[in-house]
């Protein structure tokens, strides 16, 4: 390891100052160079190598690897193994860096590419986690209705959502899928649950981005997108769900479940950020 | 925004050429980067020749260019040479030179233990070579799965080539794991804390900690088959009571921690480098920080991901396929930082940010079709076919390689003293993007479509001809593109542009010293006040330190 550096605190300018201690800094102690890592080296692929071929090369491995750890050993004995590497002549060093020719105009509000556009407010994390909830339930009470309406009980729509990972629900019986399973509403509300969560959370995050229109936004458009993105891909996510669900229904749950969280996130009272704290 | 840049003039003194004794016997950390990135390249030179000629192979149903068996140590060594020594050495010779002047430190923590593991890889690779000569490579593949393993399916001592090989070569790099995490930990540069350290350091520290988190059981699963094998022990052998699953247990336990060792670095040298050409500081340097060590912790419990197929417990499958597709979320957010750099800023297209660019749109590709293979219906159709041969390309070339090529064109004038040239890394580029896209894109068609990897042939019914006839032409304009590299590296060694000190106008404090450094790095050790040492330096009027 080289020695500790003289002058700790230097200006940051590649420049050399005058020594402080009344020591010189012409030669920098480093550590030198050595064969023992090599022989060391060469010692333990001679052992495995014997192991493959003939063992007598594992006795040789072993004898060089013995002697590289010793010679190792004898250059780091205090005052041993290294090196005074002289510095490097004046012309040959880094020249001092200079200041650049331009200075930087800080930015401020009006001008182009000020980010007054980042909200300096925004609904707190927390509304968007709290009204992920919420409209979680709100989509649960319409899957329950649809389950009602539809003659196939209420635990029909959790059980379909278990199907995500229930193997078993791939071959139930519709009538087996319309009783109560425990594991299964676990499942269902466990997917449930952290699904709400996660877009509520993003519905926090992204909706005070939005200029205008935000409830139409989180209501409408984007329970669109992502029942589109839910239709393409639900074959893969859940084959159960995706051969027995009802479409109709299961878009309009999910209008209810954007509805109630983009109103609650929107209603939450407004934080500043860091960014207006630092103003 | 400073319009030019401070370059010492360059003169025609330069210090005294080195002997190759001078080479083999350094413990600098800068020739030891050097060497390990040469000895790389050289086994990349070998793992391209061996995929070359699969690819041949494959250009027809029933085609007899190889034999069967050939095939197989063809595959073998590929995967056995691409990630233990290509890929994790160039990352850790990258790591070697730059983390020391990224620091402000003079060498590494322990220079000898340094060299000790530049010559364990270097060795334990050409004793897996060696095999070649002693009645054929290894051939169970690069996962070496139990029981194909035992001796009684793997005949001969290739499969002991492969244990001692890795094994010999694995301990240089628990050292270089160890080494790094001492020197980021104890010889920083005055006032560079953690919140002030570059990426690039944020990377390495991560990735030495999983390299220690995850070598020791390979190397004990590796331990156990050799007893196996050499002992007539039956840890793997189900016959006798051991487990053939245990050691894909083992196996990926380290073997999933290694995608993001070898994709880690890659993030830390973009995000060094998409800063400096989009001239804008890195968008969210803390979440960048904080996504890296989710990412680590994420990566050690995703391992059976990679065995969904063998029919593991539901919950198993459940708890696997959730943490895979968590680990979406940290690395999303890294993509999401490097896009919001680039966003707004005064970007120039020079070949280190194009190959960046290049990685960026690649790796997001590999990304998602990793989120798509963490559905356990989806992997149980996909596993084993092309689909995932094209998946992990688009993450460890797409990714891993696109970064290494962008810090080639970044650091070599760091290393060389000299600039690559524009034109020829414009050329490689294209040729390599155009190149990869074609061999790797119609894997995606060909695996949807059935074709199973790890065959050295396929059915004509199957209809997959043309997507692997694309595949080959592919890996031709890859190799041009390697030409390319290669006529340019050496050409610029020779007589490229002299680079100065700082020719990129960047920030970070390798760039405070002369190209190439001098064996002390740097004359005084600088002290540092913000993220952007030299940013600081050249704007004293809005210095970083005001802000952060």
């Amino acid at each position: 390891m080289s020695t500790p550096h003289h002058a700790s605190d230097t200006p940051l300018d590649g420049h050399v100052p005058a020594p402080d201690d009344g020591h010189s800094i012409e030669t920098v102690e480093l550590p030198g160079p050595t064969a023992w890592p090599l022989v060391l080296s060469v010692g333990l692929i001679m052992v495995a190598f014997g192991i493959l071929t003939n063992i007598s090369f594992s006795f040789l491995g072993i004898i060089m690897a013995l002697v590289g750890i010793v010679g190792w050993v004898t250059e780091i004995l205090p005052g041993r193994g290294h090196i005074h590497e002289e510095l490097r002549p004046e012309e040959l060093r880094p020249k001092p860096v200079k200041r650049a020719d331009v200075d930087v105009i800080p930015m401020a509000p009006g001008m182009p590419g000020h980010r007054m556009h980042m909200p300096e407010k925004v609904h707190p994390y927390s509304a968007g986690a709290k009204a992920g909830l919420v409209g979680g339930v709100a989509m649960a009470v319409l899957a329950a209705i649809y389950g009602v309406v539809s003659g196939r009980g209420i635990w029909y729509p959790v059980n379909l959502l278990a199907g995500m990972v229930l193997e078993e629900a791939d071959t139930d019986p519709v009538a087996q899928l319309e009783q109560f399973h425990l594991l299964a509403l676990i499942l269902g509300l466990f997917i449930h649950a952290v699904g709400s969560l996660f877009v509520g959370l993003i519905y926090g995050i992204v909706l005070p981005m939005i200029p205008r229109g935000r409830v139409l936004f989180g209501g409408l458009v984007a329970p669109l997108f992502w029942s589109g993105c839910l239709w393409a891909s639900m074959d893969v996510l859940d084959p159960v769900l995706a051969q027995r669900v009802d479409w109709v229904w299961f878009i309009a749950s999910q209008f209810a479940y954007g509805i109630v969280v983009g109103i609650i996130v929107v209603r939450t009272e407004k934080i500043h950020t860091t960014r207006g704290w630092r103003a | 925004m400073a319009t030019t840049v401070a370059v010492p003039e360059m003169t025609d003194k330069s210090p005294r050429r080195s002997s190759l004794l001078e080479w083999v016997t350094t413990v600098d950390h800068k020739r030891i980067g050097i060497m390990y990135l040469l000895a790389a390249l050289f086994f990349l030179v070998c793992a391209g020749t061996e995929a070359a000629l699969m690819r041949i192979q494959l250009w027809k149903a029933r085609f007899d260019f190889l034999e069967p068996d050939t095939f197989n140590q063809l595959f073998t060594m590929h995967g056995t040479t691409m990630v233990f020594f290509v890929g994790m050495p160039i990352l850790v010779g990258f790591g070697n030179f730059l983390v020391p002047l990224m620091i402000g430190a003079r060498d590494m923590a322990f220079p000898r233990m340094n060299a000790f593991g530049l010559w364990m890889f270097i060795l334990g690779g050409l004793l897996t070579y060696y095999s070649f000569l002693q009645g054929g490579a290894p051939d169970v593949g690069w996962f070496a799965y139990a029981p194909l393993t035992s001796a009684t399916f793997s005949r001969g001592m290739s499969t002991d080539y492969w244990i001692l090989g890795l094994m010999t070569s694995g301990l240089g790099t628990l050292s270089g794991g160890i080494n790094f995490i001492a020197t980021i930990l104890t010889m920083r540069a005055p006032g560079m804390t953690f919140g002030r350290m570059p990426l690039f350091i944020w990377m390495m520290l991560v990735d030495a900690v999983l390299i220690v988190i995850a070598f020791p059981p390979l190397t004990a699963a590796q331990t156990m088959l050799l007893l196996d094998r050499q002992l007539g022990a039956h840890f793997f052998d189900p016959q006798q009571g051991g487990s053939a699953v245990l050691w894909q247990h083992l196996f990926w336990f380290f073997g999933h921690p290694e995608v993001y060792i070898l994709i880690l670095p890659a993030f830390g040298m973009i995000s060094e480098i998409i800063p400096v050409f989009a001239r804008k500081v890195i968008f969210g340097y803390e979440s960048v920080a904080a996504a890296t060590v989710l990412i680590a912790f994420i990566a050690c419990g995703v391992w059976a991901h990679h065995m969904f197929a063998l029919g593991l417990s539901r919950t198993i499958d459940i708890f696997f396929s959730g943490s895979t597709f968590l680990i979406a979320i940290p690395t999303g957010i890294k993509m999401f930082n490097w896009i919001a750099t680039l966003y707004g800023g005064k970007i120039r297209f020079q070949t280190p940010m194009i190959f960046c660019l290049g990685f960026l749109a690649m790796f997001l590709i590999g990304g998602l079709s990793g989120v798509m293979l963490a559905a356990v219906p989806f992997d149980w159709q996909a596993s084993d076919t092309y689909f995932v041969v094209a998946h992990f390309h688009y993450v460890l070339f797409g990714g891993t390689l696109f970064g290494i090529f962008g810090g080639f064109y970044y650091w070599f004038p760091k290393m060389s003293g000299r600039l690559m040239n524009e034109t020829l890394g414009k050329w490689n580029f294209w040729l390599l993007m155009i190149g990869f896209n074609l061999t790797f894109f119609p894997m995606h068609i060909s695996g949807l479509m059935g074709m199973p990897r790890r065959i050295y042939t396929y059915d004509p019914e199957l209809g997959v001809d043309i997507w692997n006839q694309l595949s080959t032409i592919g890996v031709l304009v890859q190799a041009a593109a390697f030409i390319v590299f290669a006529v340019n590296l050496i050409g610029s060694l020779r007589s490229g542009e002299r680079s100065g000190d700082d020719p990129w106008d960047a920030w970070t404090l390798e760039w405070l010293t002369t190209s190439p450094p001098p064996a002390y790095n740097f004359e005084v050790i600088p002290a540092v006040r913000s993220r952007r040492p030299l940013w600081d330096l050249k704007h004293p009027e809005d210095p970083d330190w005001e802000h952060e």
